[in-house]
């Protein structure tokens, strides 16, 4: 009865829960992942887990609010009804991961402990040290292998993820994977196929993203008419240590426990950090942002370092995005809680961070964009319909994108630990949507299709292994990496965008000469990294066409020359005035952009469209984190711009 | 790559496995105990041939109530035997890395299992050589009713006894104290690092007395003069002053 | 002018194949660690003979040490090769040298087939035994001591280096290894996992489980994430003892 299983590719967070969930109401799934599940990107997640509890109600906080700084914090740019609902069921989630035995960490009386993320204001992130990615896809690896151990799942490690089967009629009926330990490419009927394949980081060369993150799922979906979304949006931590082979990252736990960020007012100033004194240093999150300090967003944060670095010179390291990231004045046991983050500097870098202040630069780190993935309102709650098969399928029937994959819940911008959070989110909800659909499917799934599409992949492989140009792949994607990190990360601009677009047009080409150094026929990683190369230039086109056609500054896309101007008079009637003009043009920047981008890929010639987001539950406001102004901005804006708010929403 | 069934049906070897290893470990301690006893005995010769003597003469006691025979194959050869037997089983099964993983816990592994195989070279030549097993085989030199002179005897009978007990004893010890400490473990008695280091000093320590009797009693052996005495007379005239 | 590292790096085509071996020449960076020379040598696989080769095969994926995916053989030590700097390295030899596992089949050059180590984990049933996925509320407290001393062994990426420095994990021996241990003693320990804790203790008293263990304490000494495994050990050994008395007992 192949037709009613269920193919996951994908063996993070996402993809686990999702599986697991599957496996306990008896579906048979068989779970793909390019390396064992357990090493999976989402171990390497630190900081933790969002969701509202006991501590941060009785401060007044609510799901709403959860939503709200989510939104908010996204720049409005995500549908509001899957962040309602993931929301709201943010606390159940953490009691389930705590009953699966996530060691979270403890307060003295023995409660979950909290701590403070970037973009919100209360303690709403449950942590276990500072690996909670890592503990939390344990939890549902240990899951997955009871399921597995019981049979309702098959596993399919160090498998590639080469296509979905579509039929005549664009349903997906299953995959083709292939084994990358002896290349045999095998087709697997399905009554659907989740992805959970995380994000495309590497398409910036180094990112803080694990080797796998290729974005070449998504991109072979995408290619089989998968719409893709949002792909502008890439979240630039504000913290990583770079390193050779990757940018490492350093968890925004570490200013959730009191570390903070800072220049020396001299540029450039050659002194040991723990001679300068406090005088001679420069706390710009927290002169800038009194409110949120050092815990504003991440796109935020990311900009005031590149504004501190670049336009005032401050950086410490000449030529490079670097400030330092100071818990050396924390006490020894906030500093224990830590450890896990710690560590990793002092081995990578050498230098113990508990005496000397870290450096540390922005990187890449998170795909908010993803496949375009549906949902179904419920009118009454403004969450999800429960169990709908259409939640969270793309454009594709059959086909569901969930996790980092998919482009829902973080809008232009992600705020800490709702990344896990979403991951879970998505696999739980989804699985009985995805187990609807597979019983509302009772055709059989023919073997000649099964037998086409395996057939095709081979065909596919053969041509790649035998590519013998004279380009070098791993030059091709230094360049692309090089390109897309320079022009498309923090600070973009049309002229440098169109530059990339027409570079990446010129890798296309490129790769068609290229060479596949190994005619091996066991664990052939130079095919399998061509074919991801092929996949990583389709990626950086969506990526930088989108974010070139996107005429406007919204969460992590920032585009200077499209800032509307800050009021700035010091008369107050001019100032208001001059408000007054700041959300009119902000009014209608939002009317023209407040839209996701969707690519399509039409047999390669990638065309974009738009589609309205589904503000109803939050109406859209400015985000005037530490913005001149923002007092009288907000004023102004609710006095005059603001749709109500819907009622019972608050 | 489905993964392959977990468990199969449990055969006889997986079932008794446990039991099997538990009792070595047990064995192992019964004869560390034989040892002890066995070693600070032989020692008594360095106090004189009869204090010797009159020991042996307390062990044969039991020979006089009949029991000596069992209870000898109850605690001392059945025990050793099955030690010495399922630890060759276990010695097939390790793969020593001494060389890529210098580590004192990895050598004192190693080192158990090679002091396993002097063990059982030298356990078979010292049974043939004083134990009345090897009188089928020309040996079983030591005669109880006269313990020192002809255990000096025994080991005066050629040069080469000397350094082959040494060495053997040497090895006893090591398998012996590092055996306890490993025991201790097996059983879950010392659990933390800290406990596991106090325990392998006790072990040392216990070993370096053991080492000393051992070397002393092959010393005492090899300087008595076996034309001297008659020890057994010595001891009965010790025993009848003392009635 | 830059100081160059040579890289001794054992090969073998596919898992029935031969080994052998072949060395490699490349500039050292600043802070450049093992991966990075397997990615430069998948750049530019050309030996010092000049001659040009097919790239090495290597396991890796998140580079700072928690996926446990690039265990191998650094100059005869397992470890990490994302944490394996150049510069510590050439410290302690002159040149590197880079082998496969020899624990685990080797599948081609320096990739391993690590299977094993997740049927041992199935074989102590390291899971919590839920009873499903719908939320029943908050589970019991827990005291900060039980999750400090929870915490350490939950950190276990099932890397293989314990097992791969174990004399006594070995193709003559089923022995599940000393993480595996450890993980069912940390499920032993979590509220979560004590429904299954007896039916862990069967699993270690079995041929190959903790009885296995010859105490040579290789594990703590490679585990890259210090997890105290030989704690673990011993609290296996006094558990399944106890367990089996009681057990033999209520017969």
């Amino acid at each position: 009865m192949a037709e009613k299983d269920v193919i996951v590719v994908g063996g993070g967070l996402a993809g686990l829960a999702c599986a697991m969930n599957l496996a306990a109401d008896g579906t048979h799934v068989h779970l793909v992942s390019l390396v064992p599940v357990k090493r999976s990107h989402s171990v390497c997640a630190q900081g933790g887990i969002n969701a509202v509890n006991e501590v941060t109600r009785a401060e007044g906080d609510s799901e709403y609010l959860h939503l709200d700084d989510t939104v908010y914090g996204g720049d409005f740019l995500q549908h509001q009804p899957p962040v309602k609902e993931m929301c709201d069921r943010a606390p159940g989630i953490i009691d389930l991961m705590d009953r699966l035995g996530v060691t979270f960490n403890r307060t003295p009386e023995g409660f979950r402990d909290q701590r403070r993320f970037g973009g919100t204001l209360f303690k709403r992130t449950a942590f276990a040290g500072a690996t909670t990615g890592q503990q939390l896809i344990y939890a549902l690896d240990e899951q997955v292998r009871r399921w597995e151990a019981e049979g309702n799942i098959t596993k399919y490690e160090y498998h590639d993820f080469l296509s979905p089967i579509l039929n005549d009629n664009g349903v997906c009926r299953g995959a083709v994977i292939q084994d990358l330990f002896t290349m045999e490419i095998k087709s697997i009927p399905a009554g659907a196929v989740v992805l959970a394949t995380g994000g495309n980081g590497l398409v910036f060369g180094r990112s803080t993203m694990s080797t796998i993150c290729t974005g070449s799922a998504s991109a072979r979906a995408f290619r089989h008419g998968v719409r893709y979304a949002n792909g502008e949006f890439m979240q630039v931590h504000p913290t990583a240590i770079p390193g050779t082979d990757k940018l490492r990252l350093m968890s925004e736990s570490a200013r959730g426990e009191g570390g903070r960020v800072w220049v020396p007012k001299t540029a450039q100033d050659s002194r040991d950090p723990k001679d300068i004194p406090a005088s001679e240093r420069y706390y710009f999150l927290e002169e800038r942002y009194p409110k949120y300090g050092n815990l504003v967003p991440r796109d935020i944060a990311t900009r005031e370092i590149f504004d501190v670095c670049v336009n005032q010179g401050l950086s410490v390291e000449q030529g490079r995005l670097c400030v330092y990231l100071d818990v050396t004045e924390l006490p020894p046991t906030t500093q224990q809680k830590l450890d896990g983050i710690l560590e990793i500097y002092e081995k990578f870098q050498g230098v113990n961070p508990r005496v000397v202040p870290m450096k540390i630069f922005p990187a890449i780190h998170y795909s908010m964009g993803g496949l375009w993935a549906d949902y179904v309102k419920n009118q009454k709650t403004g969450g999800l319909v429960e169990k709908a098969p259409k939640n969270h399928m793309t454009n594709v029937t059959g086909l569901y994108a969930i996790g980092e994959a998919d482009y829902q819940y973080h809008g232009a911008n992600r705020l800490g630990a709702n990344s896990l959070l979403s991951c879970i989110f998505t696999g739980l909800f989804v699985a009985p949507c995805v187990a609807s659909h597979i019983a509302a499917t009772a055709e059989a799934v023919p073997s000649s299709l099964v037998d086409a599409a395996k057939k095709k992949e081979t065909e596919r492989h053969n041509a790649v292994a035998k590519m013998n140009g004279s380009e070098n792949p791993r030059t091709l994607h230094d360049e692309l990496g090089d390109t897309m990190t320079r022009n498309v990360t923090v600070v973009r601009k049309n002229k440098a965008l169109a530059e990339t677009v027409a570079k990446i047009g010129e890798l296309r080409e490129r790769y068609k000469n290229v060479g596949s150094p190994d005619g091996g026929g066991w664990t052939n990683q130079s095919v399998t990294f061509v074919r991801a190369l092929d996949d990583m230039i389709t990626m950086a086109e969506v990526i930088a066409q989108g974010a070139l056609m996107r005429d406007e500054c919204r969460g992590a896309h920032f585009k200077p020359d499209f800032l509307i101007e800050a009021p700035d008079s010091d008369d107050p009637a001019t100032l208001r005035q001059q408000a007054v003009e700041w959300c009119k043009k902000f009014k209608a920047k939002n009317d023209k952009w407040l839209k996701s981008t969707i690519a399509d890929y039409n047999g390669g010639d990638v065309q974009f469209s738009y589609e309205d987001v589904d503000t109803t539950l939050v109406p859209p406001r400015p985000r005037t984190y530490g913005l001149k102004g923002a007092e009288i901005i907000e004023e102004v804006w609710r006095e005059q711009f603001s749709e109500k708010s819907p009622v019972g929403a608050v | 790559m489905s993964s392959q069934t977990a468990t199969t049906a449990i055969s006889p070897r997986e079932k008794y496995y446990f039991l099997a290893r538990r009792l070595h470990s047990l064995t192992g301690l019964m004869f560390s105990g034989f040892v002890c006893f066995h070693l600070l005995i032989n020692a008594t010769v360095l106090t004189g041939g009869e204090s010797f003597q009159f020991c042996v003469e307390k062990i044969h006691i039991l020979e006089h109530m009949g029991i000596l025979v069992p209870v000898e194959m109850a605690t001392i050869f059945f025990p050793i035997a099955f030690h010495a037997l399922f630890g060759i089983v276990i010695l097939l099964t390790s793969q020593s890395n001494m060389k890529d993983y210098p580590y004192g816990g990895n050598i004192r592994y190693t080192l158990q299992r090679l002091s396993a195989v002097v063990i059982l070279v030298f356990l078979t030549m010292h049974i043939w050589h004083m134990h009345w097993l090897g009188k089928p085989f020309g040996g079983a030199q030591f005669d109880p009713a006269n313990a020192t002179s002809t255990a000096a005897a025994a080991m005066q009978s050629w040069s080469l006894w000397a350094p082959i007990y040494a060495i053997g004893v040497a090895a006893t010890v090591f398998h012996l104290a590092n055996g306890i400490w490993t025991a201790l473990i097996t059983w879950g008695v010392t659990i933390g690092p800290r406990s596991q280091r106090v325990a392998g000093y006790c072990c040392v320590a216990l070993g370096a007395v053991l080492f000393v009797a051992g070397l002393g009693a092959v010393r005492g052996f090899m300087t008595y003069s076996v034309a001297d005495g008659n020890e057994t007379a010595a001891v009965e005239q010790v025993e009848e002053s003392g009635h | 002018m830059s100081k160059r590292v040579k890289v001794n790096i054992k090969r073998q085509d596919s898992p029935d194949s031969g080994s052998y071996w072949q060395t490699f020449e490349l500039p050292v960076e600043d802070g450049m660690n093992v991966t990075t020379i397997l990615l430069r040598i998948a750049a530019t696989p050309t030996t010092t003979d000049g001659e040009k080769v097919a790239p090495v095969a290597y396991d890796a994926c998140c580079l700072e040490e928690v996926c446990g995916a690039c265990s191998m053989r650094i100059n005869g030590k397992v470890r990490q090769a994302c944490s394996a700097l150049v510069e510590n390295l050439l410290k302690e030899q002159p040149e590197i040298t880079l082998e496969p596992m020899t624990k685990f089949p080797n599948v081609r050059d320096l990739v391993v087939d690590r299977r094993r180590i997740f049927e041992s984990l199935k074989r102590v049933k390291a899971w919590a035994p839920i009873d499903g996925y719908t939320p029943r509320g908050e589970p019991d407290r827990m005291s900060p001591s039980d999750q400090e001393d929870a915490y350490p062994l939950s950190r276990c990426m099932s890397c293989g280096c314990c097992m791969e420095a174990c004399p006594q994990f070995n193709d003559k021996d089923d022995f599940i290894g000393p993480h595996a241990v450890s993980q069912a003693i940390l499920f032993n320990t979590l509220p979560a996992g004590k429904p299954l804790e007896s039916e862990r203790l069967d699993a270690l008293a079995e041929a190959g489980g903790i009885a296995a263990c010859g105490n040579a304490q290789n594990c703590v000494k490679v585990c890259p994430k210090d997890i105290p495994l030989t704690v673990s050990i011993a609290k296996a050994g006094r558990a399944t003892t106890i367990h089996s008395i009681k057990r033999f007992l209520a017969r």
